[in-house]
């Protein structure tokens, strides 16, 4: 039985989650972009001093198990108060270059420090700074770190939105910062290197915000007990999560079960082979004999992969679980260096974070038996001098085992809104044609797919687009007799009508006049069809 | 004589509010599926305790749930759709988003509308108005394929109708023409504002519901009529009253009429206390409903969902969270101690009513802990008079005891699977329910960069005021207000309300075409529309301007007088409440007014409240476990009159509720018989 009773463990953990969400509040309402504040591409999360991550705001799967490894980039630093970190290095602690994270050391205070804190707050200072430590205090002990990250809609490199179809490395797709302090000059210098440079130095000051809030909530914490009482809450928080996984894993049954899987690389087929090996309350996830890292941009950083093996257990176990380090002990991936799931340093992997995680997820759900989603966030960017668009679409799902899939919907890594298009058609010179459910997409079964979506976009001047998507050549697979959903297509069509079929990773240039209509995928089917079912008509949305 | 009637879940309220300001109150059994009839009981109940007759009331004000229950059962009259070919689905796509990033297979809320029943008009409109005109002959032909759907409502929801409204405004005509019968949602009517998502799932939601709640009015507004009372004046969510033809054909201007009311009686109850700041949360059996009194005004917003819905009205900025009195404590399988989110509801409730609840809630935790009494009532007298000269001693509920053995029983059980003491058990539960508590009046206070230590504390519902204070701690707000009598809030939050009409546009003025003359010019057309509809003097007219930074994609509401539409001022109101909201300003960007609401209100009935108790009741001693320790605390039964003091520990069981008074708090009772609590520790 746990050091700590069973109630002070839950206010802990209501407390963690709390500051998490204060955080993620803060973040999304301070930053300028859109891509941050209405499509809340963005996560915030508390770790302990060793680095561990004791809570985290969930907003975004594809940061899940990320985050952790921003940290351990920096845990070895000489770490000062009032000093944060940032770094987008997918090598040392980041995923691909747009997710910029902001570390920031969090010092207990002293008596001093507090009583002084408490006065001001007295006197009626806003409370937001009352409790950071003040200029001269002495530092108290560290006693964890605060971390956000955000997408940014640009980090500059070859293409505007920092997301090149063709990318071959890593430099091509944007400014690389490894960790470094960052200062009110490290902002000003990296905003120079990207587009928007206004729209990033805000960005990056509401990571700042957010970790202040962040701050302070744990340092709250450790004052409402004591430092060392704290560390111990946060010990039992993370054996707490782990006990509760191992709990799901041993229920998913013993067992080594496979997966194979392929993405679609422009120059062919990659194929993705997981052994998933359920022992002891333990589960192991093993990639070997996956493809080796490709000349293209679909690799993935370790941490990539991770975030993706996290997700579909947090989906194969219990949500409820906090997001945790602890969650996590139970879990092993194995990924051999030099795999297009560990790429070595350097590689393009602007494809990998956004693409390639959604087929990590689907090889450990496929393992389980599940019917797949869409498996692509079909990743467009528009863009000329004047602006830059990026927008992700959703598609169907894959059935469950008790329920249809949902429709039109993001389906795994990513979560994220849509632009509505009336903002759309004011702000930016496009024109939508349609945008409806690609009806009999989804895949047949006793529970069926959820359908793709259709949407199509008129330039209303020239300009270049880039699209990274997936499931276009091979369907989502359905589950226990379920059919596959239908795959992805996407079109060009000219002025005058001429339709000309797009691969599923190209960048080119969409004139005035000309439309783009990308089709997404439809979901997996769960379990045999009724018998008189009418085979779904594959080839597009009937209209 | 103002009268109130309020449906809540369990019970129908009336407040009947005198002209001496004695006020009188009685309630009702709800009766769900024909909400008229308990309707009908409370008031005749109400006139009964007031020795009045029907025809010396003056106004008849309901708060009620028709459309909120229809809406959060998912059903609504046969309702077709009608938006731009193309688009039709969109109701269905939402923003794209899933409810549960885990539980995949989850749902949102699916469309009102089947797809066999939305239809594409042939046409099409840009920003800067029409780029494909409509074709009638194809409208023509879509009107009959609807009919023969045979719809008894249908919602019009055309892209940028909210800037160009004339192919909306023409099908709206041919249906009329074609289908004089049907109930028509117009969205630019309705809502006016941009993001057709969010514009067209209100205006379903409006269609579904106005044939339903248009019933249920006209036969409430018959049996009124039938007794000698006036004509039913409606609550809407915003807070303000309008008329029951307004409201049975803008159903969804009704959606949170039930809290509304309630939010209105704790302004007047502020008022009437002197606090303009103040955070109040609700707690009753199975939620909490939070809200923020700021500067004596409760903020509005437009973007409420209810059931997963959007609601693009206006709407008092509630916060709702699944914690109540009847919320069960389980362990989890890590072995952490949960409270909620399931309840155990009115029935069969905790398990001291004695109704055949087993598992431990708060309400038992605040038993086993001495905090509540088994006389204590549960949320109300089935009769009484709310102010003035209360009867000494009150019936509980239903008359029935609370069981503490039973509380025990459950608490225990729970107890031992934790391996924990009873009491650390039930201090426990309490703690936990209370951190979830925090979190709500976080979001309404922190999350938004509002410090909640400028605000005093004000509990209502038979729950709130045994968790005020610890609370407040948490919070660190150092004083809690408890009115008396707060179990028919909602009515008589009705009986003081206003009358009030909406409107709003999306202007999308920014750089040179953003001047003073343009805004007058929109504002004045929106101010002749409200000034128009309202079918009472107007009292006051309130302009909400929401603006942005340009290139952002949130804005902020700021209010300002409506003559002095001055461009500076409202920047300057703009960054000031985004640099509250947010933290910063950026003088170097430019500001965009995005959208123009105009409200104008009727007059407020004026409403002295007046009677408090006379004398206090005799203490006496009981015994209440604080941090693990029995304390003795003094007990007071009954009101308090003014001037009473008291000091920590004590429990105050109150007609509707019951006040813990944790050991370094003390308090007095004001004139007004609101007992102010202020800790000195």
């Amino acid at each position: 039985m746990s050091a700590l009773d069973p109630i002070e463990l839950q206010v802990i953990v209501g407390a963690l989650r709390a500051a998490c969400e204060e955080m993620g509040a803060a973040l999304v309402r301070s930053a300028h972009s859109v891509n941050i504040k209405e499509r809340r591409d963005a996560s915030t999360a508390l770790f302990d001093k060793n680095g561990q991550m004791v809570m985290q705001a969930e907003h975004i799967p594809v940061h899940l198990g990320s985050m952790p490894a921003a940290v351990a980039a920096v845990l070895d630093q000489d770490h000062r108060p009032g000093v944060s970190w940032v770094l987008n290095d997918p090598f040392e602690g980041g995923t691909h270059l747009p997710d910029i994270t902001v570390v920031t050391p969090v010092f207990a205070h002293t008596p001093e420090g507090a009583q002084r804190a408490d006065a001001h707050a007295r006197m009626g200072h806003p409370f937001v700074d009352d409790i950071l430590p003040l200029p001269n205090d002495p530092p108290g002990a560290l006693i964890g770190f605060a971390a956000s990250r955000a997408h940014h809609a640009d980090v500059g490199g070859t293409v505007p939105g920092s997301m090149p179809a063709d990318s071959r490395t890593l430099a091509e797709e944007g400014v690389v910062i490894p960790p470094r302090e960052l200062t009110g000059e490290t902002i000003e210098e990296l905003v120079r290197q990207m587009r928007q440079p206004n729209e990033r130095r805000a960005d990056l000051k509401a990571q700042l915000a957010a970790n202040r809030i962040g701050a302070q909530r744990l340092v709250k914490l450790a004052q409402r007990t004591s430092g060392e009482q704290l560390e111990a809450a946060m010990d039992e928080v993370l054996d707490y999560a782990e006990r509760r996984t191992r709990a799901c894993i041993g229920a998913l049954g013993e067992g080594v079960r496979e997966a194979e899987d392929v993405l679609e690389a422009p120059a062919g087929d990659l194929t993705l082979r997981l052994k998933a090996t359920v022992e002891e309350e333990r589960l192991v996830l093993d990639f070997t004999g996956s493809a080796d890292q490709h000349e293209g941009n679909l690799n993935c950083p370790l941490a990539v992969t991770r975030s993706a093996c996290w997700f579909a257990v947090r989906v194969l176990t219990d949500p409820d679980i906090p997001s945790s380090a602890g969650a996590y002990r139970p879990v092993e991936v194995i990924v051999p260096e030099g795999s297009l799931l560990n790429a070595r340093a350097g590689a393009a992997v602007a494809a990998g974070n956004v693409e390639s995680s959604s087929r990590v997820a689907d090889l450990v759900l496929k393992a389980f038996g599940c019917a797949l989603g869409q498996g692509t966030m079909n990743n467009l960017t528009l863009g000329n001098d004047a602006f830059t668009y990026y927008e992700t679409l959703g598609g169907g799902q894959g059935a469950c085992a008790d329920a249809d899939g949902p429709s039109g919907v993001h389906v795994a890594m990513s979560n994220t809104l849509n632009t509505p298009i009336e903002a759309l058609e004011r702000e930016l010179p496009l024109r939508v044609s349609k945008y409806a459910l690609r009806r009999g997409s989804g895949g047949a079964g006793e529970h069926r797919g959820g359908e793709g979506v259709v949407r199509e976009l008129e330039a209303l001047t020239d300009m270049t687009f880039s699209l990274i998507a997936e499931r276009r050549r091979h369907a989502p697979p359905g589950a226990h007799g379920g059919h596959p959903g239908s795959p992805g297509c996407d079109t060009l069509i000219a002025s005058n009508g001429h339709a000309r079929g797009l691969p599923a990773k190209v960048t080119g240039t969409l004139r005035s006049g000309e439309r783009l209509r990308i089709e997404t995928p439809g979901g997996g089917g769960y379990g045999s069809p009724p018998e008189h079912f009418e085979s779904p008509n594959d080839s597009g949305d009937g209209s | 004589m103002l009268l109130g009637v309020d449906v809540g879940g369990t019970f129908t309220d009336a407040v009947l509010v005198a002209e001496d300001g004695r006020s009188y109150s009685a309630k009702a059994p709800s009766t769900p599926g024909a909400q008229h009839e308990g309707v009908m009981a409370a008031v005749k109940a109400v006139l009964e305790r007031a020795g009045a007759e029907a025809r010396e009331i003056g106004r008849f004000a309901h708060g009620m749930t028709v459309a909120t229950n229809a809406l959060l059962e998912g059903k609504g009259a046969k309702t077709a759709l009608i938006a731009t070919g193309g688009f039709t689905d969109i109701v269905e796509l939402g923003r794209q988003t899933r409810p549960s990033l885990y539980r995949l297979c989850e749902e949102g809320p699916q469309p009102l509308v089947p797809p066999e029943r939305r239809f594409g008009a042939s046409e099409r409109t840009g920003p800067e108005g029409p780029l494909e005109p409509l074709d009638e002959e194809a409208t023509a032909t879509l009107l009959e394929h609807l009919a023969s759907t045979e719809p008894e409502a249908v919602a019009v929801a055309l892209l940028h109708s909210y800037a160009h409204p004339a192919n909306e405004r023409r099908i709206g005509e041919l249906l009329a023409k074609r289908l004089p019968q049907l109930h028509v949602s117009l969205s630019h009517e309705l809502v006016g504002t941009f993001r057709e998502y969010e514009r067209t799932a209100t205006t379903e939601v409006d269609a579904a519901l106005s044939p339903l709640l248009g019933t249920y009015l006209n036969q409430l507004g018959a049996q009124a009529t039938a007794a000698g009372l006036p004509a039913v004046q409606v609550m809407q969510s915003s807070g303000g009253l309008t008329d029951s033809g307004h409201a049975g054909t803008h159903a969804a201007l009704t959606v949170l009429s039930g809290p509304a009311g309630g939010v209105g009686g704790a302004l007047l109850l502020s008022a009437e206390a002197d606090e303009a700041d103040v955070l109040c949360f609700d707690m009753g059996g199975t939620s909490c409903d939070v809200c923020l009194i700021d500067g004596g005004r409760v903020a509005e917003t437009a973007q409420r969902a209810v059931a997963g819905r959007p609601l693009a009205l206006p709407a008092l900025d509630i916060h709702t969270v699944g914690a109540g009195g009847g919320s069960i404590a389980w362990r989890d399988p890590g072995g952490a101690l949960r409270v909620g989110p399931e309840s155990a509801g009115a029935d069969p409730g905790p398990a001291c009513y004695g109704r055949g609840g087993q598992r431990a809630t708060v309400t038992d935790a605040n038993m086993v802990l001495g905090r509540l009494l088994a006389d204590a009532p549960l949320g109300g007298t089935p009769t009484g008079t709310l102010f003035g000269a209360h009867p000494q001693g009150h019936k509980q509920a239903g008359g029935v005891r609370l069981d503490r053995d039973a509380a025990e029983r459950a608490v225990g059980v729970l107890a031992d699977e934790l391996g924990l003491q009873r009491t650390a058990c039930a201090e426990g539960i309490v703690r936990v329910a209370e951190t979830e508590m925090r979190r709500a009046l976080a979001v309404m206070t922190v999350e938004r960069g509002i410090d909640p230590r400028r605000f005093a504390l004000m509990p209502f519902g038979g729950a709130g005021p045994l968790h005020a204070a610890s609370i407040a701690m948490e919070l660190g707000i150092g004083k809690v207000l408890c009115p008396r009598a707060c179990g028919v809030l909602s009515a008589l939050g009705l009986a003081a309300a206003a009358p009030r009409r909406d409107t709003a546009r999306t202007v999308m003025l920014s750089g040179a075409a953003l001047t003073g003359e343009r805004v007058q010019r929109e504002l004045d057309a929106l101010v002749e529309r409200v000034v128009g509809e309202l079918d009472v003097p107007v009292e006051r007219i309130d302009a909400r301007y929401e603006l942005r930074y340009e290139g952002q994609s949130f804005e902020l509401s700021v209010e300002a007088e409506i003559d002095e539409a001055e461009i500076d001022d409202l920047r300057q109101a703009f960054e000031d409440a985004h640099e509250q909201r947010y933290g910063y300003r950026d003088e170097n960007a430019g500001v965009e007014l995005v959208s123009i609401r105009v409200s104008a209100l009727g007059t407020r009935p004026a409403l002295a409240l007046d009677g408090a108790a006379h004398e206090s009741p005799q203490t006496e001693s009981t015994q209440v476990v604080f941090d693990g320790q029995s304390t003795q605390a003094e007990l007071w039964r009954g009101e308090l009159a003014p001037g009473t003091r008291l000091q920590g520990p004590a429990l105050c069981s109150m007609p509707e509720s019951t006040l813990l008074v944790p050991p370094g708090w003390e308090g007095t009772v004001d004139e007004h018989g609101t007992v102010v609590l202020e800790h000195f520790a």
